[in-house]
């Protein structure tokens, strides 16, 4: 396996804070939005139910690709990612390592979440079912990883950790996973329907119901993915990585 | 002919407005010990940056051992100290030199790259918890890790201790004497006069000076005449004199020819307490060679 991607993961492993973030949190969100609130009404419905858990999964991964992400605006203040270029390490395989680790990061919320889902809420999916959800939450977290990315190599060090808690946030509650955009009132759907978060959970929520994510979902997915990877790549070229001074 | 370890031919470099690398040219060869000499902003860390390809130059070009910098560095050629390079947290300082000793084809083996850099210790420490010149014999160790024939240093001792920087200089001499070429930007005179067979000095992107620091010191073939005199007499039209200072009671002559300038003075019954001549540091041929021109 690639050393520098061994390397990566071994340090976000070290951090717990990340990992109470995005993968014990959604898990207790789950338990908590269905157990403790609806628990003395008699249960909530198995509609509800599932819908909550592919909300939270929708919510750790987006929390996931952001936060291991944002990561590389901490090593290029650091120095490392200067260091890292006077090395034979090619830049290719620096940027493939960050892509592979969000992508990577994502994946433990959503099984995590899913399988709370499942053994504490008895959420019944086929099996196809199950492995279509996690499939596409984790496919379609792309375009979290290439946020994450854009806002790692556009922010400073010190904004960047704010900004993804706020961006995260956003998201979540805007973008309906935290309250369903159903209960929004019309102004605030349409700004919903602007978030990529909305219609990552659209294609969940399709795939929950063994149904093939919707075209419009998709296509905005893609959209979102390519104006971020390449806004990102953009904002890269422009960060200068030598010594100005001197 | 195997090529220079290092050619720079009409380099330009602009940061905005400012232009910092203004056509330097400069060719070293293999196995030489060079020192970058020169004030902050004269171009030294910029001109580092490009020889390691971080920076695009606006014109000129560069050759490393041949290559373009980008395929030297690929190739492990070089091995760099930046002066902003840095170690990645929530690592440890093993793990990150491991992970660099495996990006080289020809690593240096470990225990005695540990042992030259003195880091023996701190392989299972945390990045964090290193304190400054631990952090510097780390990013040595990284820089070494390759057995690189061409070695980059930007002010590597700047977080060292007296100690740790004779030690520093201790290991550079050994790699020196082993063929190693070395490369170092420095504002410290003694390093460059101790450790630098050659000193490049530059001034406002600019090479200003050329050649050994003892060739250096004789170019500025000025001497000084030092004494204590009282208030108000000038010195500025004694015969050779090229600058009078005055710092309290002391006034400190410039002279071109000490012999006229002493005895003009004598002739004028001037008294010479406390008098001292000497000829020009390294210190003052660099001051002289930055401040000329400007």
């Amino acid at each position: 396996m690639n050393p520098l991607f061994v390397f990566q993961l071994r340090r976000v492993a070290r951090n717990r804070q990340f990992l109470f973030f995005t993968v014990l949190l959604p898990a207790l969100f789950t338990v908590f939005f269905t157990r403790v609130f609806a628990g003395t009404a008699g249960g909530v419905s198995p509609e509800q139910a599932v819908a909550t858990m592919v909300s939270m999964m929708a919510y750790g991964a987006v929390g996931a690709a952001l936060g291991a992400t944002v990561r590389l605006s901490f090593d290029r203040a650091s120095g490392w990612l200067r260091q890292l270029r006077v090395t034979p390490v090619p830049q290719t395989s620096v940027v493939a390592v960050d892509v592979a680790v969000g992508m990577l990061l994502t994946l433990p919320p959503l099984v995590v979440v899913a399988l709370t889902g499942r053994f504490v809420n008895g959420v019944h999916l086929a099996p196809g079912e199950w492995v279509g959800l996690i499939g596409v939450l984790w496919l379609g977290s792309a375009v979290f990883v290439a946020l994450g990315l854009l806002l790692g190599w556009a922010l400073e060090e010190k904004a960047a950790g704010g900004a993804i808690g706020i961006v995260g946030t956003v998201l979540a509650a805007l973008g309906g996973l935290w309250v369903p955009v159903e209960l929004f009132p019309s102004g605030l759907r349409a700004v919903a329907h602007g978030l990529p978060s909305y219609w990552y959970a659209e294609t969940g929520r399709a795939a929950a119901a063994g149904e093939l994510p919707p075209v419009l979902a998709v296509g905005a997915l893609v959209g979102f993915t390519a104006v971020f990877a390449a806004l990102a790549v953009l904002v890269a070229r422009r960060r200068p990585l030598a010594a100005v001074a001197g | 002919m195997p090529p220079d370890a290092l050619a720079l031919t009409d380099l330009t470099v602009r940061h905005g407005d400012v232009l910092a690398v203004d056509g330097l040219d400069l060719r070293i060869g293999r196995g030489e010990t060079v020192a970058l000499l020169g004030p902050n902003g004269a171009g030294k860390s910029t001109t580092v940056s490009a020889v390691l390809g971080l920076l695009r130059p606006h014109a000129g070009t560069v050759r490393v051992l041949g290559r373009a910098p980008a395929d030297a560095v690929r190739a492990g050629c070089v091995g760099a100290m930046l002066q902003h390079g840095g170690l990645p947290g929530e690592a440890r300082a093993g793990e990150v030199l491991q992970l660099v000793r495996r990006s080289y084809a020809d690593a240096w083996p470990l225990d005695d790259l540990v042992a030259t850099t003195g880091i023996g210790g701190l392989l299972d420490r945390d990045v964090d918890a290193l304190s400054g010149g631990q952090r510097q014999r780390v990013l040595l160790a990284l820089a070494l890790a390759g057995q690189p024939p061409l070695l980059l240093l930007d002010e590597p001792t700047s977080a060292m201790d007296v100690e740790g920087r004779r030690a520093f200089w201790a290991t550079m001499r050994d790699l020196a004497a082993r063929g190693t070429t070395v490369v170092f930007a420095t504002h410290h005179l003694e390093e460059a006069d101790a450790v630098a067979d050659r000193v490049v000095v530059m001034a406002r992107g600019r090479v200003v000076a050329d050649g050994p620091s003892a060739g250096l010191r004789s170019a500025v073939a000025g001497r000084t005449v030092r004494f204590s005199a009282s208030d108000g007499s000038t010195f500025d039209r004694v015969p050779g004199v090229t600058g009078a200072t005055r710092l309290g009671g002391t006034v400190a002559l410039a002279t071109t020819d000490v012999e006229a300038t002493l005895r003009a003075l004598l002739a004028d019954g001037v008294p010479l307490d406390d008098l001292e001549v000497r000829g020009a540091s390294l210190e003052d041929a660099v001051l002289s060679l930055v401040g000329g021109g400007r």
